[in-house]
């Protein structure tokens, strides 16, 4: 359980840097992908999470992206959105038997069609939330729409891309 | 009573969702015009000093521009200075000049922090409160004006760039004089709308258009900018200008914040003249 939040907050902390540090500069299709990989850490979180706990640890991640922006509330809006949404697509996408201890929501916890699904939904809604709310308005609504569903593939991709670099080094470790 | 707990206890973790929603929510639209006791922005010590980190770490790679600019404003600073002109006529007097007092004191500033594909854009710079940096004060580049200071802390300021819609500048044509508000809604970095230019107006793609001053914000005449469009669409009172920015704001690099100093002195005068 300890072991289990110390690996958390050290991804937490990962992610939150990364994403300030690194990927808020990628300069992809200039104002048509904005990755946002920091959501990657609320993806990755255990299966046995209450939802409170999610809805609390979600607002506080999308707080310290707030921090980050200056956009108090954008991120922890999305965040909080995303983390409830994630519970009842958790419950849909449960196994027969249930989620059994020690699953993790990972690619090789999980399989890639299971974790890109999970993880495609839950960041098309994070995105989608953000862009709108970012916006403010509906007036460029289909240009928007473009944008958060071109930076949601980017950020899925992201993901996928940052769970085959951590799992070969964990294989490499075990071997 | 027990049932009323019983279900409040089945939807608690509903009921915690809108809380933690309606907070965001708040956030989100009281926003950046209150003060609050914690400043949810890049001018947060926190947040500014990563971005400050991030900028060490990132600034070799632009080095190259950032000192082309350098010099080249250096060049432009050296051929107004005094000693790059000869006297025409002996100077037999030195006169103490009363008319010219400075009324413009720039404080020198690094962006440690800057977005421009969002659809609302800030800039971190790495000069606070400790430096004279305040609230309200205008930003410029040396290329043309950059955005407003909206928040500052002891060592950093949050900025609201030319490119959010939540900030408009008081600009005019510099050839005719007239006046409008620059507004961002083009989505493009590179451009903005001056709104409120008046039908009979004649607008020419290239003319100049610069800032108004005297709001104590920007100078007079700040650059801002050269007319790219002009269309007079039907059903609107004023024509709709597109404004192709000189400061380029993907750039990162060195820019002036602006203090009035006149500015106190004026704001007070407005605030007598406001009726109670």
């Amino acid at each position: 359980m300890i072991g289990s939040a110390i690996t958390n907050l050290g991804r937490f902390a990962v992610l939150i840097l990364l994403q300030v540090m690194v990927v808020d500069h990628l300069r992809l299709a200039g104002i048509w992908i904005v990755p946002y990989l920091y959501v990657l850490f609320l993806l990755m979180l255990p299966f046995e999470l209450p939802a409170w706990g999610g809805l609390l640890i979600g607002a506080a991640t999308g707080l310290t992206m707030d921090l980050f922006n200056s956009t108090p509330g954008m991120h922890m809006s999305a965040c909080v959105l995303m983390m409830f949404a994630r519970k009842r697509l958790l419950r849909l996408m449960a196994p027969r038997d249930g989620y059994e201890f020690g699953m993790r929501p990972t690619v090789p916890g999980m399989g890639l069609a299971w974790f890109a699904t999970n993880a495609g939904v839950l960041i098309a809604i994070h995105h989608l939330w953000l862009f709108f709310v970012e916006l403010h308005r509906f007036d460029a609504f289909f240009s928007t729409l473009g944008r958060a569903l071109l930076s949601t593939i980017a950020t899925l991709g992201l993901c996928l891309l940052a769970q085959l670099l951590t799992t070969r080094t964990a294989l490499k470790s075990r071997a | 009573m027990r049932d009323l707990f019983r279900f409040l206890l089945g939807i608690r973790d509903t009921l915690l969702f809108l809380a933690l929603m309606v907070v965001a929510s708040l956030l989100l639209y009281s926003g950046n015009m209150h003060h609050r006791a914690v400043a949810i922005n890049s001018s947060n010590a926190v947040a500014g000093t990563v971005l400050a980190w991030r900028d060490q770490v990132a600034e070799y790679t632009n080095l190259r521009e950032v000192n082309a600019r350098l010099a080249a404003e250096n060049a432009d600073w050296r051929n107004r200075h005094s000693s790059a002109y000869a006297p025409s006529v002996n100077p037999v007097v030195r006169i103490n000049d009363t008319l010219h007092a400075q009324q413009y004191a720039y404080v020198p500033a690094k962006i440690v922090g800057s977005t421009w594909h969002k659809q609302r854009n800030y800039v971190t710079l790495d000069k606070g409160e400790a430096n004279g940096v305040r609230k309200g004060m205008g930003v410029i580049g040396p290329d043309g004006i950059v955005g407003v200071v909206h928040d500052a802390s002891a060592r950093f300021a949050s900025v609201i760039s030319v490119l959010n819609p939540e900030v408009k500048t008081s600009v005019k044509l510099k050839r005719s004089g007239n006046f409008g508000l620059l507004y961002w809604d083009t989505g493009d970095p590179a451009s903005a709308s001056m709104v409120d230019i008046p039908k009979h107006v004649r607008v020419a793609v290239g003319d100049t258009v610069v800032t108004m001053g005297g709001d104590g914000v920007y100078p007079t005449d700040a650059p801002v900018g050269v007319v790219a469009e002009v269309s007079s669409p039907p059903g609107r009172p004023d024509q709709a200008v597109v404004v192709r920015l000189f400061e380029d704001l993907t750039r990162s690099g060195y820019v002036y914040v602006v203090n009035d100093l006149r500015r106190a002195e004026r704001d007070s005068l407005q605030q007598r003249q406001q009726p109670q």
